[in-house]
């Protein structure tokens, strides 16, 4: 799949970057993004002995040593990258930007490599190259698309996690995410998007008194329930951003009448770490950890959003108790389930445009969850729509691997990350795009309004809150009424 | 030429095939033992077998593959593939070869076929040579190995194919095949030592791409004290 190549406007907006001169200068770094200021003294030496700390102290050698015998330099993953396919630019193939990384590797961490440094006494790691990762390592969406189509079997998504973890190690990384991370586990709200909990706690109730006038059931948001079944962590901007995927959750467990609940001691699913650091996703995983234990929680539940759920999936287990680690599901599993079971009516009538799913790539690539959601949609919604390609083939957003939260690169995001997406919308001619992730709604709309689609981002859970119906004997009928009588 | 020829198709061919064989064991078993060590120090251990046993046979016999993504590259790669690994395997002459050096035989391709596929074997070469030169994407990717290695593979193909099927004179015969075995000891001699050993690891791969995301725990905390960050905020 291919798409078309970018003008020289388009190029010129994409690559504008945000930062002043004086701050280029200053940090000696040139990149898009906004980074703190840091100690730019003798970074070579300083990324190398970080290098050397991570590969004692992980398994990133035992990749290395097996990605550095195996690389066939095929360039497959050029044609399946949306990077490159937009910008054409060849330090984009995701081959080239993984053997940044493995050269420093080769060199300094290999026998050989140290014997032919002596020997040649050249290729030593310098600034320069560092700024070539720094800028190369976040042009990539972390899609992990190139991975599925390189025969040698490397994962290029890997290496730049990899990369950007020791960028970050030496000071190097977006401000957009450090700030938010370091409000997430040293703040004083605990939370990436800084919402108090007495403001979360009125959001709840807020939302909960339009559910009863909207659909006359009592439908809640659960706060501190010892014991639930599931215990629930939704992206945290989603109770500023998706208000509609919150009541649509909760909907659907008044529906089926199983125990949920939010902990106000921890709340946010976000969890940036996979994005750039094993350090932080560690810490943010085992806050997750530790609030499901306060709560005697019996399993984590994570909401609509694709990084929370692959990052609480896969490392809930790596960092807290392997197998005996509290099963970690993603709402749209909790959903199908009760679905099948019969638990959750839908009508058929309420949604009748256009609708296709996007594939979150967190949840798709690895085949976790494909047809469950489709089938949901497939359901009640009688002009469902299919991208192609799609499932674990699916196309990023245009806004993975944590770009999407740094609003500098707004204009390199919809113009370059997404366009192969926005090629795949306007293509399938849908009206409504349903995308279960906090990180894909956001970079969707922001791709749709500056590409100008004529589409409606949402999430599954808005969807269902439109039609979901509910039993007569849950309903309250004359609550919304008295409501209406004492507001007049 | 006679003794150089008995050389290389004696001492210098079986020093070749061990340092081959035993470099390739080397690699295999660094390989696997790594990947033993980082199951060992994962936190979380639970593999996804089928996919990942889907996926390697996916690429080992990438039928699948060829029309997903340049397809005229992936028919020429098979195709060299399997010239590569029959040809010099199942021929009447190597087998003899074989019997004489290690002491094992097995049976022979039919002459047309050995034929047939040396020439494909030939063709596939120069086509990925050719390929790897004028695509924009490979070319600037390769390394140096990369551009050589289809040369190299070419040297002993074209020298047997005409030592095998063309009628040449007993001169040039005897040179072509000093030039075919030197060539081939030659590459037996490479293949640890570059990406040609590929060929025992590519069955690991997408189990130590997969492996490779299972982090040992506790990682934070060994890295602050190595890197002396211990408490400094994020």
């Amino acid at each position: 799949m291919k798409t078309s190549r970018i003008s020289s406007e388009e190029r010129a907006r994409a690559f504008k970057s945000a930062r002043k001169q004086e701050v280029n200068e200053r940090q000696k770094l040139n990149v898009r993004y906004h980074v703190e200021d840091f100690d730019i003294n003798d970074r070579p030496r300083r990324f190398l002995e970080t290098f050397a700390a991570i590969l004692k102290h992980t398994n990133y050698r035992m990749a290395l040593e097996h990605f550095i015998r195996m690389s066939a330099k095929c360039s497959r993953c050029a044609v399946t990258c949306q990077v490159y396919q937009a910008t054409n630019d060849l330090k984009d193939i995701p081959c080239y930007r993984s053997e940044l990384l493995l050269s420093v590797y080769r060199r300094h961490f290999t026998v050989g490599g140290l014997i032919k440094g002596r020997l040649m006494g050249n290729d030593y790691l310098t600034d320069e190259k560092i700024q070539e990762m720094a800028e190369n390592f976040w042009n990539c969406t972390a899609c992990r698309r190139c991975s599925m189509e390189c025969p040698s079997g490397i994962d290029h998504g890997l290496i730049t996690h990899l990369g950007r973890f020791i960028l970050s190690e030496i000071g190097i990384a977006p401000r957009a995410l450090v700030v938010s991370t370091r409000e997430q586990l040293e703040g004083a709200t605990g939370n990436t998007s800084a919402i108090p909990v007495p403001a979360m706690i009125d959001t709840l109730d807020f939302l909960e008194e339009d559910m009863l006038e909207e659909k006359g059931v009592a439908i809640k948001f659960p706060r501190d329930v010892e014991g639930a079944d599931y215990v629930f962590f939704p992206a945290v901007s989603d109770f500023l951003m998706e208000a509609e995927t919150l009541m649509g959750i909760a909907a659907v467990f008044t529906a089926a009448g199983d125990s949920w609940t939010i902990g106000t001691g921890y709340f946010d699913g976000i969890n940036y770490g996979l994005f750039y650091s094993d350090r932080i996703l560690e810490r943010v995983v085992k806050k997750i950890d530790s609030e499901t234990r306060r709560l005697k929680g019996k399993n984590v539940l994570i909401g609509e959003c694709g990084h929370a759920s692959r990052s609480a999936k896969y490392f809930l287990p790596t960092y807290c108790g392997g197998k005996g680690a509290y099963p970690v599901i993603n709402i749209m599993e909790y959903t199908h389930k009760i679905w099948k079971e019969g638990r959750l009516k839908l009508d058929p009538n309420v949604v009748t445009e256009k609708v296709a799913y996007h594939d979150p790539c967190n949840i798709a690539r690895q085949r976790w969850i494909i047809d469950k959601p489709r089938e949901i949609l497939k359901a009640f919604c009688r002009n469902y729509v299919e991208m192609t390609p799609t499932g674990e083939n699916n196309i990023c957003c245009g806004g993975g691997g944590g770009t999407v939260s740094i609003d500098e690169i707004r204009s390199y995001r919809t113009t370059i990350g997404g366009r192969l997406k926005a090629d795949q919308i306007r293509r399938s001619g849908c009206k409504i795009l349903v995308a279960p992730c906090a990180n894909c709604k956001k970079q969707l709309r922001e791709l749709v309004e500056d590409q100008k689609i004529d589409c409606e981002v949402v999430g599954l859970h808005d969807l269902i809150y439109k039609a979901i119906i509910f039993d007569d004997k849950l309903k309250i009928k004359d609550k919304a009424k008295d409501h209406e009588v004492v507001e007049e | 030429m006679d003794s150089m020829l008995a050389f290389a198709r004696g001492p210098l061919f079986r020093f070749s095939l061990a340092i081959m064989l035993l470099g390739l064991a080397r690699i295999l078993i660094l390989d696997l033992w790594s990947a033993f060590e980082a199951y060992r120090r994962a936190g979380d251990r639970i593999l996804p077998w089928r996919v990942m046993i889907g996926r390697s046979l996916g690429w080992l016999v990438p039928i699948k593959r060829v029309f997903s993504n340049r397809p005229i590259y992936s028919i020429f790669s098979i195709l060299f593939h399997i010239g590569l690994i029959i040809v010099p395997i199942f021929l009447f002459a190597h087998i003899e070869l074989w019997k004489s050096a290690v002491g094992i035989s097995w049976p022979a391709l039919p002459y047309k076929w050995a034929l047939w596929l040396t020439v494909t074997t030939i063709i596939c070469a120069l086509a990925l040579l050719i390929g790897r030169t004028i695509s924009r994407t490979s070319s600037f990717l390769s390394r140096k190995q990369d551009f050589l290695w289809p040369v190299i593979l070419l040297i002993p193909f074209v020298t047997g194919f005409f030592c095998a099927h063309v009628n040449i004179s007993p001169a040039v015969y005897r040179l072509l095949m000093l030039i075919h075995v030197f060539s081939a000891d030659l590459i037996f001699l490479l293949i640890p030592f570059t990406k040609i050993a590929h060929c025992v690891i590519m069955p690991l791969s997408q189990f130590i791409a997969t492996l490779a995301w299972k982090f040992p725990p506790d990682t934070d905390e060994k890295i602050c004290v190595t890197l002396n960050k211990k408490g400094d905020p994020v």
